[in-house]
């Protein structure tokens, strides 16, 4: 990395200097370049232990470790079942792990990036341009006026977690805050404290619907290859990979790999998914997400609550098709901290160590 | 000559400014249209409540006109778990404590908007913001320069 550094500081430098006399437009521009590159090379290189920089090309989180690299399947299959299938197949009907030998992903979790925009956009960031041709010609249209108004409002005007919705999947991958993953021979639970998003995955088994309908996480199924932690998931609601993402239908099924890396010294878990969706896709899609330690909520002594929002978000979707807030003392506002239903009982409080009201502040 | 300079060091500036700007592209449950990001304003007031609840945390004031009206203002900041990151916790701002805070107002213009960071009484700066203001180190470094000049209202652009 110092050597880039060396290299970028002589060639900024030389920019500067010569060629002698004017300093022409190409010269200028060359200039201005190079210094925002170095700024932005300079402002992000100490968050980077080690390896490439990718940033701002793989999302939230990324630059902890090599370059995420997608591994898509060798093949190609009709739809998700016959991935997974195959896979089984090809880990001759997978490892039964023991409690002993089952591998362990213990404590909290945090992203280190995703390559699923580099599936829909052309350039990165809000230079991007949505690619054509990945989805199918309704799922474009309405991702190309999704992404305009992140390009050209600097927002999506509304997310569909503002009304508490859960994140669901695809998006539960790169949701905040913290994830945690929790391995047993029979069934690893995936949790993320953002809107308590928990996948159970339920080893060696067929897949099941009781509920005759489908639900935010669907029901996954998987097997152990070895150390490798193979998923399949079906039933989900429609939903998206981000508000600034394509949506996902309700035929969005995904085949994932999950395995714990070692760069080094640093510890990343990365999955490798294969995203199938009839009516949202054209081609099914493959992208890797990645997972590093949370040191820093750790070393704080984070713990994880319960992610409220039904009795706690004040945000809406206002007649303007715009997001908006509840303010205290308006109607709609959620105290969070106020009373419960029963504010005659003693000790019903919701803010018991402050007593703190908001009511007649405003004078 | 010169405008076509100037056009050309535009573009390539814009085209610099919307690749950082993804970084930009806060995690929260909910878009961040509702409040004029390019407007920063700075004021000095009484905790009313510092409310660290997910989704977000808000910081309740109590600010003093110069008519002598109170007013509450409400504030949006971060999730819990990110500000817990920064070494902000539930019992950062206490009731009655004396602030001075930067916001990007709601574009409503009712009392409230996004925290961007907040000055405490000891004169530390503590990044407060989610991607609704700016909160970083360099706008910090920015405003105790505009702060030290009596400077109490930003504009971007």
């Amino acid at each position: 990395m110092d050597k880039v550094f060396r290299i970028l500081l002589t060639f900024f430098f030389h920019q500067l200097k010569a060629p002698r006399g004017k300093m022409t437009t190409r010269r200028l521009i060359r200039v201005f370049t190079l210094t925002i590159v170095f700024l932005m090379a300079s402002n992000l290189i100490e968050r980077i232990p080690t390896g490439i920089n990718t940033s701002l090309a793989q999302g939230f989180g990324a630059g902890y470790g090599p370059e995420l690299v997608v591994q898509p399947p060798t093949r190609k299959f009709a739809n998700s079942d016959a991935h997974y299938a195959w896979l089984l197949e090809e880990a001759q009907g997978g490892t039964n792990h023991s409690l002993e030998s089952v591998p362990r992903w213990d404590g909290l979790w945090e992203t280190a990036g995703n390559t699923h925009m580099q599936l829909f956009l052309d350039g990165y960031g809000f230079g991007g341009t949505v690619k054509e041709g990945v989805l199918t010609p309704a799922y474009e249209a309405a991702y190309r006026e999704r992404w305009r108004q992140q390009v050209e409002e600097g927002q999506v005007r509304y997310d569909r977690l503002t009304h508490c919705e859960p994140a669901g999947m695809p998006r539960w991958l790169l949701e905040p805050y913290t994830h945690e993953f929790i391995n047993l021979p029979d069934e690893s639970w995936f949790i993320n404290d953002f809107a308590n998003g928990v996948r159970r995955i339920y080893i060696g088994e067929n897949h099941s619907n009781l509920y005759g309908t489908h639900s935010w996480h669907g029901d996954t199924i998987g097997f152990w290859d070895n150390e490798k932690l193979i998923t399949h998931t079906k039933y989900l609601l429609p939903a998206d990979f981000t508000r600034w993402s394509p949506m996902t239908s309700n035929q969005f099924e995904v085949v994932e790999t999950w395995e714990l890396k070692d760069y080094d010294g640093l510890p990343r878990l990365e999955v490798q998914v294969s995203f199938y969706d009839s009516f949202a896709f054209v081609e099914p899609l493959h992208a890797i997400y990645a997972f590093k330690p949370a040191t820093g909520l750790m070393a704080a002594g984070h713990r994880p609550q319960h992610w409220e929002c039904d009795d706690s978000s004040n945000s809406y979707l206002d007649e303007n098709g715009m997001t908006n807030f509840h303010l205290p003392g308006e109607e709609g506002f959620k105290d969070p901290r106020g009373q419960t239903l029963f504010p005659d009982l003693p000790g019903q409080s919701r803010d018991p160590i402050y007593n703190t009201t908001l009511q007649n502040q405003s004078k | 000559m010169k405008s076509k300079r100037l056009m050309a060091v535009w573009k390539v500036s814009a085209f610099w400014l919307t690749v950082i700007g993804l970084s930009d592209m806060a995690f929260a449950h909910h878009s961040f249209s509702m409040f004029d990001r390019s407007t920063e304003q700075v004021v000095t007031a009484k905790v009313v409540r510092w409310t660290f609840n997910n989704p977000h945390a808000w910081l309740y004031v109590s600010a003093l006109a110069d008519d002598g009206t109170e007013t509450l203002w409400s504030f949006e900041s971060a999730a819990p778990p990110q500000l817990i990151g920064r070494g902000i916790t539930g019992n950062t701002f206490k009731p009655g404590d004396e602030l001075t805070l930067m916001f990007c107002p709601l574009k409503d213009n009712r009392p409230g908007g996004a925290l961007g960071w907040v000055k405490m009484p000891d004169g530390t700066f503590l990044s407060t913001n989610d991607g609704g203001c700016d909160g970083s180190a360099n706008n910090i470094s920015l405003w105790e320069e505009r702060l030290a000049s009596g400077v109490y209202l930003w504009q971007r652009g």
